[in-house]
């Protein structure tokens, strides 16, 4: 299962040329650096034009945030597999991301993401979604 | 009856512009049809990396802006779901389409449509109607009008909000002009866009674009669903996300592979986009502006010593009076004012109300009833009859003032207005109890009728009784008690943001905010420390006002707020005015911490990239030295 999912991804990465980005990622999002977060999914907000995973997890000082984590529109995450019901609020997820460029902001860009109760995941390093 | 054909035809011709039809080659161009991107100068996605400005005609103020501007400000709820800006939109993803829209009976082109993936509809007028005034609200897409030049078709934008040049940095002020040269050669279509933004350049900046028809595409609409937490993470919902000067680490990140391009030109500058400049010339050819900023925004809230007016939405309109916003509320129950302006401009002010409630309220329906039981007035068959014969019903009065502070310009009008209205207090039988007075109710917050009652000051002087507020809050908010013209009428306490009296008035039906001192969009706002102004408590209010308007579309229209100055705004222009403040809040908080007298701080220029929008002639004696120093102050008294 888990090698269907990655397979879609990295076709839809590399076939579409729909990555109709609204906002610049490169600019959003320290493309040098990865953040590692762990936590809870407390939403998913499977929309247009880009896609967001809610989840409460820690900074790097241990404290509870609330982190938006940007993800692929409903076009680009349906060719990959994932649909609306794939998530679930509470689930325990594990996400590497890039960390925004501005200091103190709780958000990252998707690089990867795992569902250890399941083993399902998504992505891999060199498939974000930019 | 021949003089009488003449003279009609003379004023007729007086009437209509010269303009008005511009002139037709003999076979226009057909620009309408699907057309697919192919290319431009830099690349198919015009999205340089961070800190590449090459090209770019910027001057200091567009530099810095550059520099700090964080492109996380998408997340921002006002912003996630804005379209392309103007200049960036021909070069966007996803094709254009060119619609053309006729007239039936002569077949002429009265306006072009262009659509993009990521845009609203941008009509070209193309029947010679004017620009709109300076007062008037600037959409994504502008005002355009177009006149063909040969096989060119010439487009021109004004009215346009401030948003990006290119996708990572640099920006755009509100205040810039557009123009578009479109030519078809065969099935190719050239763009050559000019922008002018004096704000942010030393001279118009240049880009070509070239689309190719394609019968098969279609171009698509995508949807956005935006919310205030999706995209920025944390909890506050305020949040505006920017690079302090110095912060941003990452705009030379691209020079590390591309080792051979020096910093200087990366910089831009008017002098970097010339051939000559690779020569090590000192001398420099440069083209001029064609956009005046200072006059263009001192149009917006013109001290023409006229009263000009404005239909906002529902009830509600904006009077544009000697520098000075008043906003109006017409229908059955009476007139509400907001705001009464300068004592100078009070009998224009009151013509002008009159003028609007006789036109506005009362005026003479056709008749869509016929015999005795038609509603209407009783007694009458036809209500059209009724009101032409009989002649209208006069309007009704002023019935409240509100004052959203004591500033002069806000309460001026009181006294003339007041007494020109009538607020039936006391009531009974046939009219009001006469000992009560025939005057208008003025409501304001507490502080207000405090500030005008008892001044403070050596000399200061009480304003007149009737000048005065009758009815005061002291709390959160104040609901007017009863529906009044149809609505709920809400003023918000702002506590502590230009004064300790500040209110906005939210009209909830027509869907108007009247922001009073808050917001102005020729000046930074003007902070009185002195009567318990603050700049927290101006964010504050400024982010009231974000909380309760909601865009109708795309982050524009729908709520509309009319400023203390300025010409009519919606969300996206309260909260690009929220940004600046609090861009600026931040940054003489950041030159504070690092131990910066106040002489220190205003040199460093903590204003530079927005003086040349909020620090011209328009903003009179409030400079932004004097704005750095009240938000200085502010900062200190709060530490």
């Amino acid at each position: 299962m888990r090698r269907v999912l990655l397979f879609a991804a990295a076709v839809s990465c590399s076939a579409t040329t729909a990555a109709f980005a609204h906002h610049s990622y490169a600019a959003t999002y320290d493309v040098t650096r990865e953040v590692k977060l762990e936590g809870r999914l407390v939403q998913f907000v499977y929309r247009n034009p880009h896609s967001f995973v809610h989840i409460v997890a820690p900074d790097d000082k241990g404290v509870e945030q609330r982190w938006a984590v940007e993800w692929s529109g409903t076009t680009q995450l349906g060719n990959s597999g994932v649909n609306k019901e794939t998530l679930k609020v509470g689930d325990h997820v594990v996400i590497m991301g890039r960390p925004s460029r501005v200091p103190g902001e709780y958000r990252a860009l998707m690089l990867t993401l795992k569902r250890p109760s399941d083993g399902f995941a998504w992505g891999s390093a060199g498939q974000q979604v930019d | 009856m021949h003089a009488r054909l003449l003279a009609f035809t003379a004023a007729m011709l007086a009437i209509v512009p010269l303009s008005a039809q511009p002139p037709r080659p003999a076979n226009p161009t057909d620009i309408a049809g699907e057309w697919t991107l192919t290319n431009n100068e830099e690349d198919t996605t015009a999205q340089p990396p961070l800190g590449d400005y090459l090209g770019i005609p910027f001057n200091a103020a567009g530099r810095q802006r550059a520099d700090t501007t964080a492109e996380s400000i998408w997340g921002t709820p006002e912003y996630q779901c804005r379209p392309h800006s103007a200049p960036h939109q021909w070069r966007g993803l996803g094709g254009a389409r060119i619609l053309k829209e006729q007239d039936p009976l002569t077949r002429d082109v009265r306006a072009y449509h262009v659509q993009f993936m990521r845009s609203l509809d941008w009509p070209i007028f193309m029947d010679g109607r004017p620009h709109p005034p300076a007062w008037a609200p600037h959409s994504w897409t502008g005002f355009s009008t177009g006149q063909w030049i040969g096989n060119t078709l010439k487009v021109t934008t004004t009215h346009l909000k401030d948003g990006y040049l290119k996708r990572g940095g640099p920006q755009t002020s509100d205040m810039y002009s557009m123009t578009d040269y479109i030519t078809r050669h065969d099935e190719i279509l050239t763009i050559v866009t000019v922008v002018d933004d004096p704000i942010y350049q030393d001279e118009p900046y240049v880009e070509s674009t070239t689309y190719t028809i394609d019968l098969a595409s279609n171009v698509a609409m995508e949807t956005c669903n935006g919310s205030s937490f999706a995209e920025n993470g944390g909890t506050d919902r305020h949040h505006v996300p920017h690079f302090l000067p110095g912060q941003n680490t990452a705009l030379t990140e691209w020079l590390k592979k591309d080792d051979w391009i020096p910093v200087e030109p990366t910089r831009g500058g008017a002098n970097t986009i010339y051939p000559e400049y690779r020569s090590g010339a000192k001398a420099f050819p440069a083209s001029r502006s064609a956009v005046a900023p200072e006059k263009d925004i001192a149009a917006q809230s013109p001290r023409d010593g006229q009263v000009h007016v404005l239909p906002v939405q529902g009830n509600v309109y904006m009077l544009v009076a000697d520098g000075t916003n008043i906003t109006v509320s017409m229908g059955a129950d009476g007139v509400m004012v907001v705001d009464t302006g300068a004592a100078a401009m009070s009998d224009k002010v009151l013509a002008a109300v009159n003028q609007l409630a006789s036109s506005a309220v009362t005026p003479p329906a056709p008749n869509a009833c016929f015999g005795a039981n038609c509603p209407g007035s009783w007694g009458w068959a036809s209500p059209y009859m009724n009101a032409i014969i009989s002649s209208p019903a006069p309007p009704k009065p002023i019935r409240y003032i509100v004052n959203t502070s004591a500033a002069p310009e806000h309460v001026g009008g009181n006294e003339k207005l007041a007494t020109a209205g009538f607020f039936p207090r006391g009531g009974g039988f046939g009219s009001a109890v006469s000992n009560v007075g025939r005057v208008a109710s003025i409501v304001a917050h507490e502080n207000v009728l405090n500030r005008m009652s008892t001044p403070a000051g050596p000399g200061a002087k009480a304003a007149p009784a009737a000048a005065q507020p009758t009815d005061t809050y002291f709390d959160e908010f104040h609901k007017l008690p009863e529906y009044f013209n149809g609505e709920a009428v809400i003023l918000y306490g702002a506590p502590a943001a230009t004064t300790d009296g500040d209110s906005l008035v939210f009209f909830r039906h027509s869907e108007v905010i009247s922001a009073g001192g808050l917001f102005s969009t020729v000046s930074y706002p003007v902070i009185d420390l002195e009567k318990g102004g603050s700049i927290q408590g101006v964010i504050d209010g400024l982010n009231r006002i974000l909380d309760l308007a909601v865009a109708e579309y795309r982050g524009q229209g729908g709520t509309w707020i009319v400023p203390g100055r300025g010409r009519l705004s919606d969300t996206a222009d309260v909260a690009s005015y929220r940004n600046m403040v609090t861009i600026i809040r931040d940054r003489v908080k950041d030159l504070i911490g690092k131990g910066m007298t106040l002489q220190q701080v205003k040199a460093a220029r903590p204003t530079l990239d927005f003086d040349g929008r909020y620090a011209t002639v328009a903003a009179g004696a409030w400079t932004a030295d004097s704005f750095v120093e009240a938000v200085y102050r502010s900062l200190q008294e709060k530490k």
